[in-house]
């Protein structure tokens, strides 16, 4: 078939989800109160605040303070795309748009690319509108500009796509509620993993090692192959942070999240795309 | 326009179609007449490859069912149809005529040839929610003619609807039917199809038990339904 005549079908159900999706009232509540709650965070940047008996500059407390937003966002929009995504097949099924969409000359792959792609969309523009508020608050309000927090957050989008996708192919084989819980623990697992091996790679923690005379373990254990395997959605966000912090390249290894994650991406979108294949349409 | 060979399906240990094989020929008003769970519903739904078949192929217009564009011609109704709750029906009908590839205005022309077409002018912009089930399923049955198909298959295109309702959709498809649709209909009153029908097939437990024109299966002094008991019964 053409391309040109493969993609307008796509685009229209992208459309149609995103349309659908704003139309709900609890997506509306959802913004405003998040929008609100970004708005609230920029009084925190107005305090003078002492570290090792020195009070930190403006500069300091702006750029940590965004840090800390742009993480907390990227996280909170990965579980709000979660929500929307987890019952976005069985909506679709209830009100009959699923069974009318198909009975038209559009494929099956179509349709769901169609759902991904305005799940994926609409999970994003909801982030860099969230990330856009701090990024406008910085810049006009506390004077301090960093147009790379922008790109930052259009690199997080992967982590959203990873949900998106993950949520529907989950959606697809078990009841909604639980796929949801299972793509927070991937979420929640993986972040206090990072944080665990953060944590052991720190100054405080080799002198802590070095007192008690214990030794890192370099051997591959198994638990070592799961934790580089799992997926690296804070390695994402802390690489696109460090776009505004100002960090140097150094290395293929940093980049590895990324691959992790698109890799990710590419496994539970061919697994979608194969379930959805063999679904019985209600 | 529609061909079935051989076909089965299985769910589990259930026979839910059993080696079943008819065609309906260009033009023709076909009836797929059966109890419930007889497995009308699911040869409809392999025609529409919304369920594959077990074993066994199904064509429409000389595409095998599986392939999207033999659905470019075909309007469908689904039984207990639906429309989202924050759609109106003319947003519903404006998008089923968009999934069909048509430009905004020429959608729109179409959606008002529908409207009027189904007999709901003045109730097309109000919310899904304060429909009856009988406007809904009129919503249902203008978005399966959207675009002139070519087959049309509606699956209890009665269910829901008054008397006069049933009446007047029996008289749409005697006009669709002059006009040279081919028409398949999965229907339990049997009265209707009698009125409308050219040709019939019954099924019952998922094997076909007669397939025929109408006139052919009715002998004289009897009625579809003597004949439609006599052979579920056995």
């Amino acid at each position: 078939m053409e391309t040109s005549r493969m993609l307008p079908p796509i685009t229209r159900i992208t459309k149609y989800t995103i349309i659908d999706e704003v139309r709900h009232k609890s997506f509306v509540i959802m913004f405003v109160f998040c929008a609100i709650c970004v708005f609230l965070v920029r009084g925190c940047s107005q305090g003078n605040y002492m570290v090792n008996g020195q009070y930190l500059d403006a500069g300091t407390v702006v750029r940590t303070l965004s840090k800390v937003t742009f993480h907390v966002i990227g996280a909170g929009v990965m579980v709000i795309a979660a929500l929307l995504s987890m019952r976005i097949f069985r909506r679709d099924r209830n009100e009959g748009m699923q069974s009318c969409i198909l009975s038209k000359p559009i494929a099956r792959w179509q349709y769901v690319m169609g759902k991904i792609t305005g799940l994926w969309a609409l999970s994003v523009l909801f982030m860099f509108i969230l990330h856009g508020i701090v990024f406008l608050i910085t810049s006009i309000d506390l004077k301090v500009f960093m147009p790379a927090y922008l790109v930052a957050s259009l690199l997080c989008s992967v982590n959203l796509l990873f949900v998106v996708v993950t949520m529907l192919f989950l959606s697809l084989l078990m009841s909604d509620i639980v796929a949801f819980l299972c793509v927070l623990g991937v979420g929640v697992v993986g972040f206090v993993a990072d944080g665990i091996a953060a944590a052991s790679h720190s100054q405080i923690a080799a002198m802590f090692m070095q007192q008690s005379g214990s030794q890192a373990n370099s051997s591959l254990s198994w638990w070592k192959i799961v934790y580089f395997l799992w997926p690296k959605l804070l390695g994402v966000q802390q690489l696109a942070a460090s776009l505004f912090e100002g960090e140097s390249f150094n290395g293929l290894g940093r980049i590895y999240p990324l691959i992790n994650i698109v890799l990710y991406c590419l496994i539970f979108g061919a697994l979608l795309f194969r379930r959805f294949r063999s679904e019985d349409i209600v | 326009m529609i061909e079935l060979t051989n076909v089965t399906k299985q769910y589990q240990s259930l026979t839910a179609v059993d080696n079943v094989s008819f065609s309906v020929r260009n033009g023709e008003c076909f009836a797929l007449l059966g109890p419930n769970g007889a497995g009308k519903t699911t040869i409809v739904k392999m025609l529409l490859d919304f369920t594959r078949p077990t074993s066994g192929s199904l064509s429409l217009n000389g595409l095998p069912s599986t392939d999207a564009e033999c659905r470019r011609s075909i309007g469908y109704l689904a039984e207990n149809h639906h429309i989202p709750s924050t759609l109106s029906g003319w947003h519903y009908l404006l998008r089923c005529a968009e999934l069909l590839d048509m430009g905004k205005s020429d959608a729109i022309d179409e959606c008002r040839r529908i409207v009027e077409l189904i007999g709901m002018q003045g109730r097309e912009h109000a919310q899904t929610g304060t429909y009856s089930k009988g406007m809904i399923q009129r919503f249902g049955l203008g978005a399966a003619l959207m675009g002139d198909p070519k087959l049309l298959i509606l699956d209890e295109p009665t269910s829901g609807l008054d008397p006069i309702g049933i009446r007047e959709i029996r008289q749409l498809l005697e006009s669709l039917k002059c006009r040279g649709m081919t028409i398949f209909l999965n229907s339990h009153l049997l009265s209707e199809v009698e009125k409308i029908c050219d040709t019939a097939a019954i099924i019952s437990n998922g094997k076909l038990l007669v397939k025929d024109a109408i006139s052919a299966i009715v002998k004289d002094g009897e009625t579809l339904e003597d004949v439609f008991i006599r052979l579920v019964r056995g």
